[in-house]
């Protein structure tokens, strides 16, 4: 064994990553995290509040930026993106691409935490996601939130707001049969956010059933329907038809058995979590395992590892909530660690 | 069972956008029961004890209250059938008191003089509530005949009231509480107010 410190190569900057960074830089490590944005925070960074206590997720990022400023084990490297991979022994030769050129790092292990993008509902053509320009996915409508909430300039006229949960998951027909497990939360907050800023207006939560499994979650959307009035319907929307500038939805009451309609401003689409683009480019460069749709898979050994001395955390093994993949990211943490520590 | 004509055309769409939620409120505001509480989860429908012959069960009771359909509601043959025997409330999950909200539209549509479905539910009501007032409590027996004489049908359980009479389940004579003038105190206090 060569006496230099041994590193790890984190792939991406979001809360997995991060987490990640600063455990193993804590544990006196070195560590090169990489991030193909010009910032840090991956997807939390574009949210506007976080369940299940309404907190500003960019305090959460701002904290762990401090952490590792106090880190200088910890290299980052932003507007960079991992380029090439070379298993050599017990190491890999890793080609890093950022703006002003490449460089080729030695390292030791590597922890993938590459994300997760939205299903592009556009395939839905009912939906019209893509068409009608008041179609949002719950990313866009963040942003939207985000502005609106930061800005204090709101549109007035929004009065209706419809949220549709199971956009591409549990579709068998769009190849995705699977919960994507954060939505259910993530539309219950984003209902309330507008219920917020907007007390007038009407939200109304399109659903099958909600999904709630988590501390406080539960408490989170009830206190959603009975505190700020958000309507749950139940039933999957059938048609979005665009009217006076306005939407129309078409859906059935299942309780009832009535078919109903709703004129909407906003139509905000939950759609389903799959792996990112980069999530697949890793997987191929480190030749691990994917499942199914794409995420990573553990190869038995333990859960977050995906083949030797490579490990993941974050929405890139399922679709995970931040403080999920904050977990998973102190876990794959450990099991660098622990490998460092057996080499000595 | 008496047809109820019902204004929700359950084939028609229904309009969110035009649902009252004033109904909901006034529940909320006039019986301090809470409809958003509900979870949608049908444990009163299923625990309900007449839910068999109900025409609209607890969970489409409130589920009504919720798309502001008042007018059925109002009409409803379970106002005449619910039994008020608070199975429901007390199976609820989130305790939401479902007798209260039938006992609230009763009032209402014997207030703006709705006719209930079934004219001899009220009767039986009334004769009970004579009963009540004149004894303090019901007198099974009497009320059981003047209820099938008034009505006509004059041999109505007419074995069941003899089995029970030999297992000395009927009494033959009304009995009286000790202290009669407490409950006329209570019917004088609350004199508009009939079920029904």
């Amino acid at each position: 064994m060569s006496n230099r410190t041994k590193t790890a190569l984190i792939i991406g900057g979001g809360p997995a990553g991060l987490e990640a960074a600063i455990k193993i830089g804590q544990a006196g490590y070195s560590v090169t995290l990489v991030e193909k944005e010009p910032v840090l925070g991956g997807t939390l960074r574009k949210l506007c509040s976080s369940f299940p206590r309404w907190e500003n997720p960019q305090e959460l990022i701002d904290f762990k930026l401090q952490q590792l400023d106090q880190l200088p084990v910890v290299r980052v490297m932003t507007d960079t993106v991992v380029n090439a991979a070379e298993r050599r022994g017990d190491s890999f030769l890793v080609t890093l691409q950022g703006k002003e050129g490449s460089n080729q790092v030695d390292v030791d292990a590597v922890i993938i935490a590459t994300g997760f993008e939205l299903f592009d509902a556009s395939v839905y053509g009912e939906y019209g996601y893509g068409t009608y320009p008041n179609v949002l996915n719950s990313l866009e409508f963040e942003e939207k939130l985000k502005e609106w909430t930061a800005a204090g300039d709101k549109p007035e006229a929004l009065q209706t707001v419809a949220f549709f949960k199971c956009v591409g998951s549990r579709d068998r027909s769009k190849g995705y049969p699977y919960c994507s497990k954060i939505c259910c939360m993530y539309a219950a907050k984003q209902a309330g956010l507008v219920k917020d800023l907007f007390p007038d207006s009407k939200c109304y939560v399109f659903y099958m059933d909600y999904r709630a499994a988590g501390k406080e979650y539960e408490e989170f959307v009830r206190s959603v329907i009975e505190q700020k009035h958000v309507r749950y319907v139940r039933g999957r929307p059938a048609k979005v038809i665009p009217e006076e500038g306005r939407l129309l939805i078409r859906a059935e009451d299942t309780l009832m058995g009535i078919p109903i309609e709703v004129t909407a401003d906003v139509v905000v689409l939950a759609n389903a979590i799959i792996p990112s683009s980069g999530t697949k480019e890793m997987a191929e460069l480190f030749g691990i395992k994917t499942g199914k749709y794409g995420f990573l898979d553990s190869d038995s050994k333990s859960p977050l590892q995906a083949g030797d001395r490579v490990f993941f955390a974050g929405a890139c093994g399922f679709a995970v909530e931040s403080l999920g993949a904050q977990y998973q990211g102190a876990a794959a943490a450990a099991e660098v660690v622990a490998l460092f520590n057996q080499a000595d | 069972m008496p047809a109820t004509q019902l204004s929700t055309d359950f084939h028609k769409t229904m309009k969110l956008d035009n649902v009252n939620t004033s109904l909901q409120e006034e529940i909320k505001l006039e019986c301090g029961v809470d409809i958003e509480l509900c979870m949608e989860c049908g444990k009163c429908s299923g625990g309900c004890s007449n839910a068999h012959i109900f025409d609209f069960t607890p969970r489409k009771v409130v589920q009504l209250v919720k798309i502001g359909d008042e007018e059925t509601l109002l009409k409803m043959d379970a106002l005449s059938t619910c039994v008020s025997c608070h199975l429901c409330v007390d199976r609820c999950p989130s305790q939401i008191d479902i007798p209260r909200i039938i006992d609230y539209l009763r009032e209402k549509a014997h207030k703006q003089g709705i006719e209930p479905t079934r004219k001899n539910v009220q009767l039986f009501n009334k004769l009970m509530l004579d009963y009540v007032q004149k004894n303090g409590r019901v007198a099974e027996t009497h009320l059981m005949v003047r209820f099938n004489f008034k009505t006509g049908q004059y041999f109505k359980d007419a074995e069941m009231g003899r089995k029970m009479f030999f297992k000395g389940k009927l009494k033959p004579f009304p009995s009286k509480v000790k202290r009669i003038e407490q409950v006329r105190l209570l019917f004088r206090d609350v004199p508009a107010r009939r079920e029904g």
